[in-house]
């Protein structure tokens, strides 16, 4: 991989990581339909993305760092205590509870996880699938609005009567964070997945893009704690490879605080819809060789 | 719910998970790894210390209070 193909390859992945669209499918695909001449195959390439994912994990403590703080502290506190009596408590717990499946599931399947990292056409399949969950999610919601009598009332309004992220069940934690383990195959986005929880748990859209965000980052750091060591010891570029991620952090940054932004009224469905076409176009692009 | 039988039995839990790992770590233990020729395997026992941890702190929380 070229200097200028891994900061691209970081931009892209900063730019796409939080974004409902999977970032992983994005990086499978892109370099296949560009028609890069590194394989997505190579011992190395895991250990990349996962150094990008680093880069995006440090956004996201940047940006909620006075709440990661509290966080910790909640679940110090709370864990000695033996009992919860404070919302960040309640949420240091709830993320704990939701981090579990990933890991879980990430350890155990990592191998037959990763013999599905070198096929494009599997990652354009998946990303098509993750569209239409996204607009499953949606539907969802809408027929929960409907329940409510929302409809004659505003975005905000309707967003409004819904809860935040501290709010939901020890149950609802758990499921959102074993859908988080979907996101292990490239073209399913864990920000899509999670945020589709969350709004299947009752969440307001923006508490569950900023629940997805905290659940996020336990799990990237982890992976990079086990991956990032095979990088150093590939023989690869690694200060290259440190600039994308840097790169790719900056990205996620500006990503983050746009998305929060948007989902104060904002849905999935855009995202949903460009993912059934992206996929849909890089299927028919892989088929015909272009 | 709480009860002092299953805070027992998840403090159990917690000690058999740190058992579990640290067998991994060692290579004892060779079921569900990426390389079976690898001696040691710390991703399992990171997973397993989490997981030993989760079970301590679930232990606290169903743990019967004398007032």
């Amino acid at each position: 991989m070229s200097f200028w193909q891994a900061l691209f390859m970081g931009l892209l992945q900063g730019a796409t990581e939080l974004f409902p669209v999977s970032s992983l499918g994005h990086a499978v695909l892109v370099p296949s339909l560009l028609h890069w001449s590194f394989k997505q195959s190579d011992r190395s390439f895991v250990p990349f993305l996962v150094l990008l994912h680093l880069g995006t994990a440090g956004a996201l403590l940047v940006l909620y760092r006075r709440q990661w703080v509290d966080i910790v502290i909640g679940f110090v506190r709370a864990a000695i205590r033996g009992s919860i009596s404070t919302p960040t408590e309640r949420l240091s717990m709830l993320l704990m509870v939701g981090t579990l499946p990933a890991a879980v599931l990430g350890v155990f399947l990592e191998n037959r996880i990763k013999s599905l990292f070198a096929s494009p056409y599997e990652a354009a399949g998946f990303l098509v699938l993750n569209g239409l969950l996204m607009l499953g999610f949606e539907v969802m919601r809408r027929r929960a609005e409907r329940k409510a009598v929302l409809q004659g009332t505003s975005r905000e309004e309707q967003e409004e009567r819904f809860a935040d992220a501290a709010q939901i069940s020890f149950r609802a934690a758990a499921i959102v964070g074993a859908c988080q383990a979907l996101a292990f195959l490239p073209g399913i986005s864990r920000s899509g997945v999670t945020i589709g929880g969350g709004l299947l748990a009752g969440l307001r859209h923006e508490e569950a893009a900023r629940f997805s965000f905290l659940l996020a980052t336990p799990v990237i750091l982890g992976a990079g704690l086990v991956e990032v060591p095979l990088l150093f010891s590939s023989g690869v570029p690694v200060s290259e490879y440190l600039l994308s991620a840097v790169l790719a952090g900056v990205a996620a940054y500006v990503s983050a605080r746009f998305l929060l932004r948007y989902f104060r009224s904002g849905r999935l469905d855009p995202y949903g819809w460009y993912c059934i076409a992206a996929g849909l176009v890089s299927l028919a692009l892989l088929t015909l060789n272009l | 719910m709480k009860s002092n039988s299953l805070s027992l039995g998840l403090a159990v839990l917690g000690v058999v998970f740190l058992v579990i790992g640290v067998l991994y770590a060692f290579g004892v233990l060779q079921i569900f790894v990426s390389d079976p020729h690898s001696a040691h395997h710390y991703t399992h026992l990171i997973l397993f210390t989490v997981l030993a941890v989760a079970a301590f702190v679930a232990a606290n929380f169903t743990r019967e209070r004398v007032v």
